[in-house]
């Protein structure tokens, strides 16, 4: 497969700028770069799901998307039938898996009952069927255990060996430089960097990704004050009727049964996407008191901001009053305090950028002064400069005497701001770990192997 | 500024394609603009004719845009105007005020109907308001053919009732309610706390619900407060204009409170010139029945060409926004 | 009692027709709401045809064509824009409201309107028009790439062709509902005749929970509810005539309390 010029503008925001890019068959090509950086625009246009303003395509490809493109309500074998395109038999859909090579049980299951993982595997079928030449995985670990991103790195060897082009796109440069022959380095839309992987090294790699970042040392925390917990939910009853929740907060719960979060504190819920996060955000929303408690939705732009209002009107949603000029002036010293990139106060949310919006949803809900802040994936999505400076928010706030539980599925993240970490799987929590032993146990806790 | 001239292009292009399909069956087009134009604000007596329509539309609308705004689907304006109007006429005899007061609790009560069925059995409150409004005429229908027909009984009609609001010629204080209510729903949209969460439950209830928004308790205020203003417009029709009851006492104002709403892009003060608008066309199209012969109905597709252009120019809109 | 039945599967022929049109294109993920327009269209597009070409059967195609012209009006703004389906549905309520009250007084013809016969008709809607659908929904290719429209838009390619591909069931069926309500159950077009069927038949969409034997069992239902108002009207027990004319909408409103909070729709559905 060839690519070559390979222009795409959104609006004014230049996504590919004059890419060329070859593959051959039976190559591994790891694609990274960070968010933004025009990878997943590239390969859409490469599957022919997007036409370029510029550039040729020779060749065809077949797209995994980083979200599932799944019927929850048809089976695995009726979902397999939608892409093929004929009916199928449910010995068809099961020889269908069979060549594929994936292991994924009874094909007559209702895909909403199926795992995460198994969900990735039933797509990663879908594409294989396909019999594609050139096949692009985007992101595809971000949802996987370890283990099952061994699986899936087997996989790709596999079909490798067939004589199909495999391109992985990630940001996580370990697993790229161990199961790819050739990196490729996207930045601002532009390819900055290729190397054969045995040539280069992570630090090469992510230096080029970002370009050159200053450093800041991270702020320096107080310790915890461990005897007033501000949180405190009994871990693994999620029918209990009498949440231990606030009811009394300076209580001491045992660890061993409750989520307990202090004054002062970070503690990380790691885990990988689909484990029952989302639930248990949720359900602290649901039994907090919401003039307390600020949270950091994980689904920004459904759960965080309202698009069609004001950043003023954003930021006054869980204020008390709500007056149009003081809270045009309260927006507009928001605006500078959290470095908001927008014109002004009465610019539509929902034209902001990413990370601006996420900027809003921290703004508000850090301004409140809150006992307890959720949040959950803070982070995704962001730039480097971005995710940074909502780390430090995180750590001011827990410097103030707020108590944070962080919500993740970056690792990096839990390990870096976090001082106390519980594994989330299937629902329910692992006892606390500190940073230090998570570092061997959180692969397995995450797996459900331990 | 633009959604201005937007809603004025729909109001012009529903003139225009009326008048356009008056030519498809053979009468002149411009007749039957001058007519319309004559027969709303041509002269001091269709001006008056024209405001009265504006007043139950205004109220309507108003309670349309209400709901919309909070993102509840109240099609049942018309059914609680009706019953509205039936409790101002039970309370008529303690005074209009009585009466005006009963006719917006009655309207909240009918419009609550729908939300405790969404709160509490998920029934979709876009079907459940539309099948009260068929309960609520053969409602009143059952009333005025039965225990509240007029005493000598010929008629499906109701007595006159006594109370009434004051009034210069035709034209009574409706006109100021329907304002001055305008102006206090302005008033709680925009510059109040509760306005601005009632507006954010609308435009994303989930993420008014992680701001710590109560999104069940807007939605049950959003609909008692539309209700109350359907209900409150079929009062003061009761009290302003027709003084009694009869089967088809709605007239479709309810229905037609949906385009004066749209056309006024939700916004309560918007919604003053969208009901003008709107009163001149039942007027103007009224005028086309008794001159051209003409049917009536020409208003109610005036109202469905308005929806519809506005309703693709703001699909176009959204995909360029996508795009 | 079989006349009663006889008397409850033909008036309510017009109601399953449009309640298996209507889960047509829910299973796509459209909410048609304009359904009682279109409905209303088809019966005076029947009555102009039938008047014109002194055919009944000629009359239905009328209708069909009249649905149709409805359909590509929704259509339009719903499938090929993505404006909002509630909105545009209602906007076609009115259109249909307004429309058909303008353009029959001024075609008003006094030809006789040639009457439907229903032996034919209404064994075929009750027999062969859910057979037939529930084998395209559910045996076919088709069938399976319109209902994954309905859950999951993007896991299908073709979204607007089988969203419109299922408005044109929609519109084949309101069509012969519309006509045969106005050729076969009443002698004639009448302002607003459809009187909220098309609203009843949303409401046993949800009650039949988008499947064809519940969208059978619902309207039959509904139509011995209905058959028995009018042996209750006949037999005159003392309740009030405009009673017994809101029952149907109070028994609707009372099936929807009683499922709709307990099903699952298609996924997709009004997106």
């Amino acid at each position: 497969m060839h690519l070559a010029g390979i222009t795409k503008s959104f609006g004014a925001n230049r996504a590919v700028d004059d890419v060329s890019l070859t593959l051959s068959d039976g190559e591994i090509v790891g694609l990274v770069g960070e968010n933004g950086a025009g990878k997943t625009t590239l390969m859409r246009i490469a599957a022919g799901e997007l036409t370029a303003d510029a550039g040729r395509v020779d060749g065809e490809a077949e797209l995994v998307h980083q979200h599932f493109m799944l019927v929850g309500d048809f089976t695995i074998a009726e979902n397999l039938a939608l892409s093929a395109g004929r009916l199928l038999s449910v010995a068809d859909a099961e020889a269908i898996v069979r060549d594929a090579g994936i292991v994924l049980g009874d094909v007559r299951r209702r895909v909403a009952e199926l795992s995460v993982g198994e969900k990735a595997k039933l797509e990663l079928i879908k594409a294989i069927a396909k019999r594609p030449r050139v096949l692009i995985l985007d992101e595809p670990t971000s949802v996987l255990t370890p283990h099952e991103a061994e699986e899936l790195f087997r996989v790709m060897r596999r079909l490798a060996a067939g004589g199909t082009a495999v391109v992985f796109i990630s940001h996580k440069l370990p697993e790229v430089l161990a199961v790819a022959q050739r990196v490729v380095v996207m930045r601002r839309g532009k390819i900055v960097a290729e190397a054969r992987s045995a040539e280069t090294d992570a630090q090469r790699l992510a230096t080029a990704m970002v370009g050159t970042v200053a450093q800041t040392a991270p702020m320096n925390r107080r310790p915890a004050e461990s005897d007033r917990y501000v949180l405190s939910l009994p871990m693994g009853e999620s029918h209990s009727s009498h949440p231990s929740y606030l009811s009394h907060p300076s209580h001491r719960s045992p660890a061993a049964t409750h989520l307990n979060v202090a004054a002062h504190e970070i503690v990380a819920i790691v885990g990988v996407a689909g484990n029952g996060q989302s639930e248990l955000a949720a359900r602290i929303r649901d039994l907090t008191d919401a003039t307390r408690t600020a949270h950091i939705p994980e689904d920004r732009t459904r759960d965080g901001i309202v698009a069609e209002m004001s950043i003023a009107e954003n930021l006054a949603l869980t204020a008390k009053r709500w007056h149009p000029r003081a809270a045009q002036r309260h927006a507009e010293a928001m605006i500078g305090l959290f470095t908001i990139r927008a014109r002004d106060a009465s610019q539509r949310v929902g034209d902001l950028s990413g990370g601006n919006q996420q900027k809003v949803v921290l703004a508000r809900e850090l301004s409140r002064q809150p006992e307890l802040i959720v949040a959950a994936e803070p982070t995704r999505g962001l730039d480097i400069e971005a995710a940074r400076f909502v780390h430090e928010r995180l750590r001011a706030a827990a410097n103030d005497g707020a108590a944070i539980l962080l919500i993740t599925s970056d690792l990096d993240e839990a390990f870096t701001l976090a001082d106390g970490i519980h594994v989330i799987y299937r629902g329910r929590l692992s006892a606390r770990m500190t940073t230090a032993e998570a570092s061997t146990r959180v692969a397995n806790l995450m797996a459900g192997v331990a | 500024m633009r959604r201005a001239l937007v809603a004025l292009g729909a109001a012009a292009a529903a003139v225009l394609l009326l008048a356009l399909s008056g030519a498809a069956f053979g009468h002149s087009p411009r007749a039957l603009l001058g007519i319309l134009l004559d027969g709303s604000v041509g002269s001091r007596f269709a001006l008056e004719g024209t405001l009265l329509k504006t007043v139950p539309l205004l109220l309507t609308g108003l309670s349309v845009a209400l709901a919309f705004r909070a993102g509840v689907w109240n099609i049942g304006a018309e059914g609680q105007f009706l019953i509205g109007a039936l409790a101002g006429y039970l309370a008529a005899p303690y005074g209009v005020v009585a009466a005006l007061l009963a006719s917006m609790v009655a309207g909240a009560a009918w419009a609550s109907l729908a939300t405790l069925l969404r709160l509490w059995r998920g029934a979709p409150e876009v079907l459940t308001t539309i099948l009260l409004n068929f309960i609520a005429f053969h409602l009143l229908g059952w009333c005025v053919n039965g225990p509240l027909q007029e005493a000598g009984g010929r008629y499906p009609q109701t007595d006159a009732v006594e109370a009434s609001l004051p009034a210069i010629g035709a034209l009574h204080a409706g006109i100021l309610i329907a304002v001055a209510m305008s102006l206090a729903a302005w008033w709680l949209l925009y510059r109040t706390a509760e306005g601005l969460r009632l507006r954010a439950t609308g435009f994303n209830p989930f993420a008014a619900k992680w701001a710590g928004v109560n999104v069940n308790a807007q939605i049950v205020r959003a609909m008692a407060l539309s209700g109350a203003l359907a209900g409150l417009a079929g009062g003061v029709e009761l009290l302003g204009v027709t003084h009694r009851l009869f089967e088809r006492f709605a007239a479709g104002y309810g229905y037609s409170g949906i385009a004066v709403a749209l056309l006024a892009q939700l916004h309560p003060l918007a919604v003053i010139a969208s009901a003008f608008f709107f009163g001149a066309l039942v007027t103007g199209a009224g005028e086309l029945q008794r001159t051209a012969n003409i049917s009536s109905t020409v208003a109610t597709l005036g109202q469905a060409i308005v929806i519809l252009v506005l309703v693709v120019f703001a699909a176009i809109e959204e995909r360029r926004w996508s795009r | 009692m079989v006349e009663v039945i006889l008397l409850a599967l033909t008036f309510s022929t017009p109601l399953l027709l449009a309640v298996l049109g209507e889960l047509a294109v829910q299973r796509a993920g459209i909410i048609n709401l304009g359904i009682e327009g279109m409905m209303l269209t088809a019966a005076m597009t029947a009555v102009l045809t039938a008047q014109a070409t002194h055919s009944a059967p000629l009359g239905l195609l009328g209708g069909i064509g009249g649905a149709a012209l409805i359909a590509l009006l929704f259509g339009f703004c719903t499938v090929t824009l993505s404006a909002d389906q509630i909105v545009t549905g209602t906007a076609i309520n009115l259109l249909a409201l307004g429309a058909t009250g303008f353009i029959y007084r001024e075609l008003k013809l006094f030809a006789a309107v040639p009457q439907l016969h229903t032996e034919v008709f209404v064994p075929m809607a009750w027999i062969v028009a859910p057979l037939a659908l529930a084998f395209l929904l559910w045996r076919t290719l088709f069938g399976l790439r319109l209902r994954a429209c309905g859950e999951n838009p993007e896991a299908v390619s073709t979204v607007k062709a089988h969203r419109w591909g299922a408005l044109a069931i929609e519109a084949t069926l309101i069509g012969l509902a519309g006509g045969f309500l106005a050729l076969a159950l009443s002698s004639g077009f009448a302002e607003n005749m459809t009187a909220g069927r098309g609203f009843i038949a949303l409401s046993i969409v949800i009650f039949g929970r988008w499947k064809v034997k519940g969208a059978l069992l619902g309207t039959a239902v509904f139509g011995l509810a209905a058959a028995l108002q009018y042996a209750l009207q006949a037999a005159n027990r003392g309740l009030p005539f405009h009673v017994l004319l809101a029952v149907p909408y109070l028994v609707t409103l009372l099936i929807l309390a009683g499922v709709a909070g307990k099903v699952r729709a298609p996924e997709a559905l009004g997106k």
